[in-house]
Parts: C-alpha cells; sequence; structure tokens
C-alpha cells in the first residue's frame, strides 16, 4: 500500500532529539529506505513564508500570502512510501528524524496509484511545486456516508454515466495542465490519518492529521512550471479551487 | 560647488532610483545586488560629479558604475548563484548604453512584482518603497512604526520568497492584467492613506509615504496611459491631497466642514480633474476622486452638493462602509432622518468601526435625541484608533453635554 508522509514541523522550535539524545540522521534514513525500495518520491519544501494559497470561488481568482490553514506545526516535506501495512508505515515513519522535532501525518493513497515517477533533474527554467490539494473533507465525507447508506437501502446505484461525468472536470484539469504536472494523486479521507510523533524519545501514535483544520489535505500534485504565476494558473483552474483551496509550495531542490 | 554636485545627486536619486534598481534587477536577477550596487553608484556620484560636472546622462553613468560593481561583486562570490547571475549579465565588461533614452524602462516589471499577491501586502508596501522609492528599511520602519530591524527582516524575507516561489519579474499577460493591475493601485493607494494618516501631527519624523505614492502614481500613469483606473487613482490621490494645508491645525486633525478651504491647493484640484473622463462607466477609484472633487469645488460646507455625493456612492460595491458614507451624504442631502434606517440596518456589520458609533451620534443629535448621541459618541470614543480622533469626539460629546 503507498501512503504519504506528511512532514509537520514548527519553524520557531528547536528540534527534539532521538531517544539516546543523539540527533536521528536523515541520510541514514534515506539510504536504507531507498535501498529497501520503501521510498518512492520525497522532498524538502521551503519555509511557510515561501507558501502561497490560492482560491477560486465563483470563477474570480483570489492569491494569498501563506499556507491553508495556520497551524503551529507546517507541512515542511513529504514522503511517498509503499509498505505491506500500516504498521510498517508507522515504523518506517518512526525512524525518520522528523519524529525528534515535529510530526508524521500517515495518510493512505486512495487505490490504483501508479509509482510516481520523478525525473532527478529539474530542466533549465523550471522550478517544481508540490500543490496541495485542500478542502472541507466532513462534507465529503457525510456525502460518501450517505451514498453508502443509500445502497444498503437497495435504492438505484449511480449509473456509469455519471460516474463520467463526474471524473470530467479533473480529467480536463489534468489534460490543461500537462507537462506542467508531474503526477498526483488524491488520498483517502482524513479519518484514516495516524500521526506520529516522539515523546520523550518513545514514539507516540496518534489517530487522526497533524492539525485538526476546517479544511484537510485531499491529495497533492506535483508541478514543474516556469515560475510561479504559471503555477498558480495551474492550481486556480483545479476543480477544487472553486470550493476549497490550493496551497503552492515551492521545493528546496 | 559642493552643494551643486550633492543637489544633482539627490535629484539624480528622486528621478533616477527605481529606474536604475529596475534596470539591474532585469540584468543579473538579484535583487539584493541590484539595490547595494544602486546605492553605491549614487554614493560615488558625490565626488565624482564633483570632479568631471554631472554627466549628460545621468542615468546611464549610474547604470555603467552600478553593473561594474556587481560585476566584481560577482566574480569574488564562488557560488552557483552567482555564475549564473554573471552569465545572465554577460561577463564582458560591455558598458550601459551611454544615453538615459537607450535604457529601457523595467519599473513596470518592477512594481508587478512587488505588488504580486502571493506577498503579504505589508511586504508589498515596503519593497515598493525601497525598491522603488529609495526609501532605506529605516525610514520604512519609521513610516509604519516598526523598529528597521523589524522592516529589514519583513523586507528580507519578502526577497527570499521571489527568490524561492519563483515569482517572475515581469509585466503579466493580459488574461492576468485586470487583477493585476488593481492590485498594484491597491498598493498605491494604502501606501498613500497611511502617509495621509500618519500626517496628523502625532510623529513628525515620519517620512511622507503619500508623497511617494502619488509620485509612483505619476510614473505609472506614464506607463500605463491606456488604463483609466490608474488615472483615476490619481485624480483621487490629488484631490485628497489638495486639502492637505488645511487638515492638521495646531497638531489636531481638522473636520472637513471646518477647514479653511482657502488653504486648498487650487493646483492640485485643477490637475486632479483634468485627469478624470467625462463619460461613464467609471471605475471605483474614479468615482471616489469625483466624490472628492464634489467637497473640492463647494466653496463653502452648506455649498457641498450632497445629493450628487449620495449618486457617486451607489455606484461603488455596496460594502458595509461604502453603505454608511452614503447614509451620511443622504443625511446632508436629505436630513437625518432620511439616513437613520440605512445607518441602523449597518449595526450588525460595523459594530466595532467607531465610524458607525460616530454616525449615528452625529444624526441622533441632529433629531435632538442628545442622550442616544452622547452613548454612541462613548462607544465610538472606546473604538477609535488614534489620540486625535478621541480627541475631537470628546469634544463633541462635551459640546452635547454642556447645550
Amino acid at each position: 500500500m503507498k501512503y504519504l508522509m506528511i512532514h509537520a514541523l514548527d519553524e520557531d522550535a528547536t528540534p527534539r532529539t532521538g531517544s539516546n539524545g543523539e540527533p536521528l540522521e536523515l541520510a541514514a534514513w534515506i539510504e536504507e529506505m531507498e535501498a529497501r525500495g520503501v521510498v518512492l518520491d520525497g522532498a524538502r519544501l521551503h519555509p511557510v513564508s515561501d507558501a502561497t494559497s490560492v482560491r477560486a470561488p465563483n470563477g474570480t481568482v483570489v492569491v494569498t500570502d501563506g499556507p491553508f490553514a495556520e497551524t503551529k506545526e507546517q507541512v515542511a516535506g513529504y514522503d511517498v512510501i509503499d509498505c505491506p501495512d500500516l504498521d510498517s508505515a508507522i515504523a518506517v515513519a518512526a525512524a525518520h528524524p522528523t519524529t525528534g522535532a515535529g510530526s508524521i501525518e500517515l495518510r493512505p493513497f486512495d487505490e490504483g496509484m501508479p509509482d510516481p515517477e520523478v525525473p532527478e533533474s529539474v530542466p533549465d527554467g523550471k522550478r517544481r511545486y508540490l500543490m496541495l490539494v485542500c478542502a472541507d473533507m466532513r462534507r465529503a465525507m457525510a456525502a460518501e456516508l450517505d451514498a453508502t447508506e443509500v445502497h444498503a437501502d437497495s435504492v438505484p446505484e449511480r449509473s456509469s454515466a455519471d460516474d463520467e461525468e463526474e471524473d470530467e472536470p479533473i480529467d480536463r484539469w489534468i489534460a490543461d495542465a500537462g507537462a506542467r504536472r508531474l503526477y498526483g494523486w488524491p488520498l483517502a479521507f482524513p479519518d484514516t490519518a495516524v500521526t506520529v510523533r516522539r515523546v520523550d524519545g518513545e514514539v507516540v501514535t496518534t489517530d487522526g492529521p497533524f492539525a485538526e483544520t476546517k479544511e484537510q489535505i485531499a491529495g497533492y500534485d506535483l508541478l514543474e512550471c516556469t515560475d510561479l504565476d504559471d503555477a498558480l494558473e495551474v492550481a486556480s483552474s483545479h476543480p477544487v479551487a472553486a470550493t476549497g483551496v490550493i496551497e503552492l509550495r515551492p521545493l528546496r531542490l | 560647488m559642493v552643494h551643486t554636485s550633492h543637489d544633482a545627486v539627490a535629484r539624480s536619486f528622486t528621478e533616477s532610483w527605481g529606474r536604475l534598481v529596475a534596470g539591474l534587477i532585469a540584468w543579473c536577477g538579484d535583487w539584493d545586488l541590484a539595490e547595494e550596487c544602486a546605492a553605491e553608484a549614487f554614493a560615488a556620484a558625490v565626488p565624482a560629479w564633483e570632479t568631471t560636472g554631472v554627466p549628460d546622462s545621468p542615468l546611464a553613468w549610474l547604470t555603467t558604475v552600478a553593473r561594474n560593481r556587481a560585476r566584481d561583486r560577482l566574480r569574488r562570490r564562488t557560488t552557483e548563484d552567482a555564475k549564473l547571475a554573471l552569465a545572465s549579465a554577460g561577463a564582458t565588461d560591455q558598458v550601459a548604453p551611454a544615453d538615459d533614452a537607450d535604457i529601457p524602462d523595467e519599473r513596470l516589471r518592477l512594481i508587478f512584482t512587488c505588488c504580486h499577491p502571493a506577498l503579504p501586502m505589508p511586504a508589498r508596501v515596503a519593497l515598493t518603497l525601497r525598491t522603488l522609492c529609495g526609501l532605506t528599511p529605516a525610514e520604512i520602519g519609521r513610516a509604519f512604526l516598526v523598529t528597521e530591524p523589524t522592516m529589514e527582516k519583513r523586507l528580507v524575507r519578502a526577497r527570499a520568497k521571489i527568490k524561492n516561489a519563483g515569482i517572475p519579474y515581469r509585466v503579466p499577460p493580459p488574461e492576468l492584467w485586470p487583477e493585476r493591475v488593481e492590485g498594484v493601485l491597491g498598493v498605491l493607494y494604502l501606501m498613500f492613506n497611511e502617509g495621509y494618516a500618519a500626517s496628523s501631527g502625532e510623529s513628525l519624523l515620519r517620512v511622507d509615504v503619500s508623497t511617494e505614492a502619488i509620485r509612483l502614481t505619476r510614473s505609472l500613469v506614464d506607463l500605463l496611459p491606456t488604463e483609466p483606473e490608474v488615472r483615476g487613482l490619481l485624480a483621487l490621490l490629488l484631490l485628497t491631497d489638495a486639502r492637505r494645508p488645511a487638515r492638521v491645525r495646531d497638531g489636531r486633525v481638522v473636520p472637513l466642514a471646518e477647514q479653511d478651504r482657502s488653504r486648498w491647493d487650487r493646483g492640485l484640484v485643477l490637475e486632479g480633474t483634468r485627469l478624470l473622463d467625462d463619460d461613464p462607466p467609471w471605475g471605483p477609484y474614479a468615482v471616489q476622486a469625483r466624490i472628492a472633487l464634489c467637497h473640492d469645488v463647494a466653496a463653502r460646507p452648506d455649498g457641498t452638493d450632497w445629493a450628487a455625493i449620495a449618486d457617486l456612492y451607489s455606484l461603488l460595491p455596496a460594502t458595509p462602509v461604502i453603505e454608511l458614507n452614503r447614509a451620511v451624504a443622504l443625511s446632508m442631502a436629505h436630513g437625518p432622518e432620511a439616513a437613520l434606517p440605512l445607518v441602523e440596518s449597518l449595526a450588525g456589520d460595523l459594530a466595532g468601526y467607531y465610524l458607525y458609533a460616530a454616525t449615528r451620534a452625529d444624526l441622533c443629535a441632529r433629531l435632538g435625541r442628545t442622550d442616544e448621541a452622547v452613548a454612541a459618541l462613548e462607544t465610538a470614543i472606546a473604538q477609535a484608533p488614534t489620540g486625535a480622533e478621541r480627541r475631537l469626539l470628546r469634544e463633541r460629546r462635551d459640546a452635547l453635554l454642556a447645550r
């Protein structure tokens, strides 16, 4: 199963240390996890002061400075990992140095995600941005629940034609983004999240996302664009921008 | 002779700083380096122009000196960034164009980048004042009542975001035009208002940011001659600034109705009026400029065409504050009873806004409802943001109580 590891750090805080007091090593983690074929993609992000958010209610694009939600801990990086189950994903997360300084939220991807293929080098004149697609998921979760109950009552199922229609906006968006989008995939609902921290050197796993905010990360895309305006154009035309918010974070390469 | 050189450099600084920095950023892509070397070029101009005289093309002279300094610094650095900057700037010591007229004016790119919506608003204002007007962090800090290190940090963070997030250095393409032009005008308007509010005499040290805002908007009118709202904004700033000589007396703000109108600057009123298009549609800045003009052309307060002002307010987006202003105009045109229902309908939206309470107080007082008026004034006094405004409201309250 593929999971997204969301590294959440309080940029103003001093890092905590590992169980024996010594700093946990990032290089060692990467080396081990790549050798085991666990890590498929990952990157660190520029600080949250470099974040830009975009919304497009009623088709009017509104660009604002800052992240999608003002929380103490902020997204500082991500890794895509492939593990047999949640317990092994938790073990992989627990071994990461982020747990000595902040939190790691683990979120399963929706099923069917292909292995991301991200070229090592960025072409001249291009930059990479992590695009966090954020939405108020309570509504979506409630809708899902309703749909399940509807099934149970054996009311006619949604026809496949409806499904196709529903998929249309995102497919059109992917086509429009073209080469500016390297890959992306939706995440399972936030109620599937677990967060891994270290408290007094001990690994603590809690239920739920790293921060309880109205809008939650619903998925992400990795963009490769010429500049922020180029990335904003892609982000603002995402179907979720109409109801939710898209955060753009430049990758630290 | 020393004076002449100093004056010439000071004049060049006012006229050319923005163009020099904008051109240097376009040339090397490094904001810090561009600013540092522009400052050094001006410093070098003082002794140089004293001996050789002021060059025929000061901007070309400054550009050549600044580019040479930038090249020297880049060569001494060994980082990848420096190599890139040097490559984009051209490693050969070719001289900058010898004539000012041959140097492209890159200020439009600079102002659109400084006012990019991805930057926090205070950073947009600070960056614009630093890079386009040449104000130092200490001066900008004083203008916005923050310390120099705080302002310096704000500028550093803004430049870091431009670099890290890849905010482009360009004039935006047509599809982004309306949004981005509006953004630039918003920054200039905010800058003017901050400066205008600060000129109330509480801090004489504060740099005149309003004048910088007007100067920049004037340049923008030249750079964007086809944008009616740029002219509308300049008209609004001039028609408001025209009243500045009468706005403060003995360190206190004088209300419009009590200002000595003979002190208003007729030259600015005339210039502002000429900028306005006769025929609608008018954008929000042009409408506000026309409202300012209604006041400016009234020889006495009771000669103000309040009905026209109320009509103009109805052309603006109906936000609670605009509606409050429209209500004031209606009360002046048709009496307080005509405006009170509109004012009271805004109670929920404007509960924390001192001018809401002050307006209600005024209407109640005019209707003879003194107790209500005094109570509303107490609220306004508690909510007013500055000492000068509180003083004015207290005087009004005391006058009511003395009746």
